[in-house]
């Protein structure tokens, strides 16, 4: 799936008969069939990006009638606060050992998905339970966690009633645990995706690749460590770097569960940048840090790019 | 061979095993949520817990679908997500036929840049967002939501499309070109209809992405009339109390239309994720 | 050649397809139609609080007796109506219409988002000798508030009798004492409840600042920040000795104002801060709560007069509408003595408008009391009006978490916040 880049030229340059006509023509049409995406892209994804780039070298922009151009500051002031140098720490725990989570519950789930030891019907219904986080809005998560993780909620009971803990934990509201509490519930929320394209991709594998590997008298885990994972090995890469951009842009189930706090335990880049935005109207520090946060996810989105061209 | 036998079962138990406790972590929450749809609100915190309560009662449902704007926002998010999911289709059906029968200049670039596209926070769009919308006259509408979840979900389609197109065999457009059709034809005629399963499963994936899409739709729309099942929700956070029970329950209505549609089509888009992942 | 004529036909279909996709430009809401009637947009939160269809009733009545103005109701809830005026102000699409809250007031203001009332007031001959209160930013009014919602003490009166308290507590002893009593009584019961999320930071205002302005305290002296005084500080003290004593229901620091009513209707706190509009609400939700609501306790000795904090549903004008002599004639519909009583009375709030008499005979018993507790105080928000103050509260919020959570003193936390307000006001 997204492990497969659009084709470049080289490889997918058809063959004789299109090149005795006019290359010129050729290459018309192609742009052609591109026309409606690139005029989509530009509009609505170049015009703001250069928008926001725009007012982040400004001061006073959106709120005010009179901008004026100010240089560096806005990125000064971002870069210098200890709020946003924290937020990028958490951001980084956070997309990381969700992303280890996804692929490792997305890796596992998926190969006993694609088990030959049951039948059918018995995947189907596992494989349907599997799926339902992936299907509820990121709002209702957010608030059926909430209710879940709640001091006097159900998950504190049932722990509580097992002996596992002694009085009621504070899941979001303690600042040494609400940073894996909003992991956790990440983590939840986001391993369908991962675990179905790597079933897409279990189901790929060629069966006489196992064949032959059982014929070599090879036990499970060396199956799975010889054919399983580098026959995966591109759609985990891709995806993986793929995830760690996505969850670098989570914003509402952070938002609506603890609002970054507490003591910013789990301000990320979004909601530090959505703060200074829509609650201290700073809209040019804003941009400044949403510039910084398109910089940081352009590194990301350079070795996405570039393992897709690998394929 | 009996130990062969037994081996065999004891992995089957494992795997059973690991099934039940993965599906309880998946689905427990959710039986949770459903619990608290049929709960009054004043149970959703009772103590001790219990899954079905006294109380026990479909009201919140009845409230949902009862409610003319209720309905209206699943008529919105019915429109929209349907809007989008037929235009990103056709827009990246394009695309992706140009990435994968043609040679042009500036074609790594662009590439590139769709594939990169997928790596933009929403939320360094969010601030020029609105202004830009606004100027292009289109806040508040339907079309101003679809051309903004087309942003999204195209460049992942794109991707997709592509790499499905690559694993169907050229001789299959060039038999058309030598029967006298254009590229045109040979795209519409033979590889749309051969490339069905790969369109559902990027089909399948659009829809949901923009069914549950929720900055956004919530910034760019301001009345009733246009908002989707994701604000409806959130709207039933007052400023002073949770319906529990019809936020659930709205929940629950919501994510049918896209388990039904992940039922139907699970076979195909599973499929579908399979022929792109494995081309050649 | 025929290929290419073909070709390039389709090349223009799909271009056409673009920039149809693009130009389909839907027809921005002009809102003076060609039979002269004008439609007014009311941005407001205040529907979803109301009874259901109330609301209506009261636009419908206004519709009937104005048939050329016609009233289009945008809902939202309070967190989002908020970010909706901004951005709609930023952009020129306010709508006409807006219910404010009087924290809002000054950034709407100083964006010139917001229209100057006095001005209209003046120019529509009206008395404004009427109105209970306006809120002014440098001498202009901007908003007006419709009806005033008060913040008293709520007290579940079971939970009280079972920890063995007779009276409810009216200093700040007493509630200590009380609060204890009720979290010792077994159970997940805790005393009080303290709502410090810093998404929606208004917990500072309703349930932290409120101890200061009931003991006649103030965190701003002659425009500036003043929280480095003694009341601020003995206030903070006192919400600190709430925690190390253990009475505050955990959960605190990302706790938002539904927690909290939910957690004091559910019976799991005995005590909590809340806006009177509530109590439909609770009731509703439990209709056997037992719970009655009294004046917010005070320092020990204090005799003066109480500060009870209030937040209003108040309204603007965009200053951008094109029918603000309309729009004006609707905010005095709603601030007229008989609407303005009615729909004071079906929010259990307290009118705007002076001579409007709320309906205690068909209302709630506890509405009467807490009316008594308002007239024997005086209204006090001091965040009413203060730029930035959603921020103000968030600095503040974050300081006090460090308190509680044992990481600064309080002489430190308010030193900070001291730094951190002076640099937005004063």
């Amino acid at each position: 799936m997204t492990l497969t880049a659009p084709e470049t030229s080289t490889r997918s340059a058809p063959a004789a008969p299109g090149r005795s006509r006019s290359t010129l023509a050729r290459r018309l049409v192609a742009y052609g069939y591109l026309s409606p995406t690139v005029l989509l892209i530009v509009v609505l994804m170049v015009v703001p990006i250069v928008m926001v780039i725009g007012y982040s070298f400004r001061d006073n922009v959106i709120v005010q009638e009179n901008s004026v151009f100010a240089g560096f500051a806005n990125y000064t002031k971002v870069l210098t606060d200890a709020n946003f140098l924290a937020a990028l720490k958490n951001t980084a725990v956070f997309i990381s050992v969700s992303t280890m989570a996804h692929l490792v519950l997305g890796l596992a789930f998926a190969m006993m998905l694609n088990t030959p030891l049951l039948g059918g019907v018995t995947k189907a219904i596992f494989r349907i339970v599997y799926i339902l986080p992936w299907l509820f809005t990121i709002a209702v998560i957010a608030v059926i966690w909430r209710l879940l993780l709640d001091p006097a909620g159900v998950v504190n009971h049932v722990l509580q009633t097992l002996g596992l803990i002694q009085e009621g934990v504070n899941w979001f509201s303690d600042p040494g645990m609400a940073l894996w509490a909003v992991t956790f519930v990440n983590i939840w929320a986001g391993y369908p995706f991962f675990m179905i394209s790597l079933l897409a991709a279990l189901q790929g594998i060629p069966t006489d690749l196992y064949e032959a590997a059982a014929v070599d008298g090879t036990n499970w885990f060396q199956r799975f460590l010889h054919v399983t994972l580098p026959q995966l090995r591109p759609v985990i890469i891709s995806m993986a770097v793929l995830d760690l951009i996505w969850t670098s842009h989570q914003f509402a189930l952070i938002w609506m569960t603890t609002g970054g706090g507490p003591l910013n335990s789990t301000e990320m880049l979004s909601t530090f940048t959505y703060k200074q935005a829509f609650s201290e109207y700073e809209f040019a520090t804003a941009s400044a840090a949403a510039v910084i946060v398109l910089l940081l996810t352009m590194v990301l989105a350079f070795f996405y790019v570039r393992s897709q061209r690998e394929q | 061979m009996a130990t062969v036998k037994t081996r065999r079962t004891l992995a089957k138990a494992g795997v059973v095993t690991g099934l039940v406790i993965g599906g309880l972590f998946a689905g427990l929450p959710i039986l949770w949520l459903l619990s608290t749809s049929v709960k009054s609100n004043g149970e959703v915190f009772q103590n001790p817990p219990q899954l079905i309560t006294e109380g026990f009662s479909l009201d919140a449902y009845r409230a949902i679908l009862g409610n003319g704007a209720q309905l209206r926002f699943f008529l919105n998010s019915y429109i929209v997500a349907f809007a989008v999911t037929i235009l990103t289709l056709l827009v990246a059906i394009l695309a992706g036929y140009a990435f994968s029968r043609f040679t042009f200049p500036f074609q790594k670039t662009i590439n590139a840049v769709i594939v990169s596209v997928q790596a933009v926070p929403p939320i360094t769009l969010v601030i020029p967002y609105f202004g830009l919308i606004v100027a292009l006259g289109l806040y508040d509408t339907y079309l101003g939501l679809i051309l903004t979840h087309m942003v999204f979900t195209l460049p992942y389609a794109i991707i997709m499309i592509t790499a499905y197109l690559n694993t169907l065999p050229r001789e299959l457009d060039e038999s058309v070109k030598v029967d006298g059709g254009s590229g045109w034809t040979a795209l519409w005629r033979i590889l749309v209809p051969t490339a069905v399963p790969g369109l559902i499963a990027v089909g399948v994936y659009t829809f949901m992405i923009s069914w549950n899409e929720y900055l956004f739709a919530l910034t760019l729309t301001r009345t009733d009339d246009m908002r989707t099942v994701p604000i409806g929700i959130q709207l039933l956070m007052g400023q002073h109390s949770y319906e529990w029970n019809q936020m659930m329950a709205m929940s629950i209505l919501g994510s049918i239309p896209v388990l039904a549609l992940f039922l139907f089509f699970q076979r195909r888009f599973i499929g579908g994720l399979t022929a792109g992942a494995v081309k050649a | 050649m025929m290929f290419r004529a073909t070709r390039l036909r389709r090349l223009a279909g799909t271009v056409t397809v673009a920039a149809m996709a693009v130009s389909l430009v839907a027809c921005g809401s002009d809102d003076a139609t060609s039979d002269g009637t004008v439609t007014l947009e009311f941005a407001q939160w205040w529907g979803a609080e109301l009874p259901a269809g109330e609301f209506d009733k009261i636009i419908n009545d206004f519709t009937a007796q104005n048939p050329g103005i016609k009233v289009k109701l945008l809902s939202a809830p309070y967190a989002s109506t908020k970010q909706q005026l901004l951005t709609g102000a930023a952009s020129k699409t306010l709508p006409d219409v807006v219910g404010l809250d009087g924290a809002w007031v000054n950034d709407f203001a100083e964006q010139g988002a917001i229209t100057d009332l006095s001005k209209l007031m003046t120019d529509a001959n009206y008395d404004a000798s009427q109105l209970a209160s306006q809120v002014q930013v440098e001498g202009k009014t901007y908003m007006i508030p419709v009806v005033n919602f008060v913040y008293p003490l709520f007290v579940n009166k079971d939970l009280l009798t079972k920890a063995g308290v007779q009276n409810v507590p009216t200093t700040r002893t007493e509630f200590l004492d009380a609060a204890k009593k009720i979290s010792a009584s077994g159970g997940d019961v805790k005393g009080w409840v303290l709502p410090l999320d810093t998404a929606v930071p208004n917990g500072v205002q309703n349930d932290v600042m409120s101890w200061l302005w009931a003991s006649g305290g103030s965190m701003v002296a002659a425009g500036k920040p003043n929280l480095t005084s003694a009341p601020v500080k003995s206030t903070v003290e006192y919400v600190k000795s709430l925690n190390d004593a253990g009475v505050i229901a955990p959960g605190s620091l990302t706790m938002k104002e539904q927690d909290k009513v939910e957690k004091f209707t559910n019976g799991q706190v005995g005590m909590m801060i809340d806006s009177l509009a509530h109590i439909n609400l609770i009731k509703k939700n439990k209709p056997d709560l037992n719970f009655e609501v009294a004046a917010l306790p005070a320092e020990d000795g204090y005799t003066g007069e109480r500060g009870i904090p209030y937040a209003s549903w108040g309204i603007g004008i965009s200053d951008s509408t094109k029918h603000k002599a309309e729009a004006f004639k609707f905010v005095s519909y709603l601030m007229s003595q008989e609407t303005n009583a009615k729909l004071s009375t079906i929010a259990n709030g307290f009118p705007g408008n002076k001579n409007a008499e709320p309906d205690f005979d068909n209302s709630d018993p506890l509405f009467k009391t807490a009316f008594d507790i308002y007239q024997q105080g005086y209204p006090a928000n001091e965040f009413v009006g203060l730029p930035k103050s959603e921020d103000l509260m968030r600095s503040f919020a974050e300081q006090l978490q460090l308190v509680l959570t044992g990481k600064s003193s309080v002489d430190d936390a308010l030193a900070k916040s001291q730094e951190n307000w002076s640099s937005v006001i004063g």
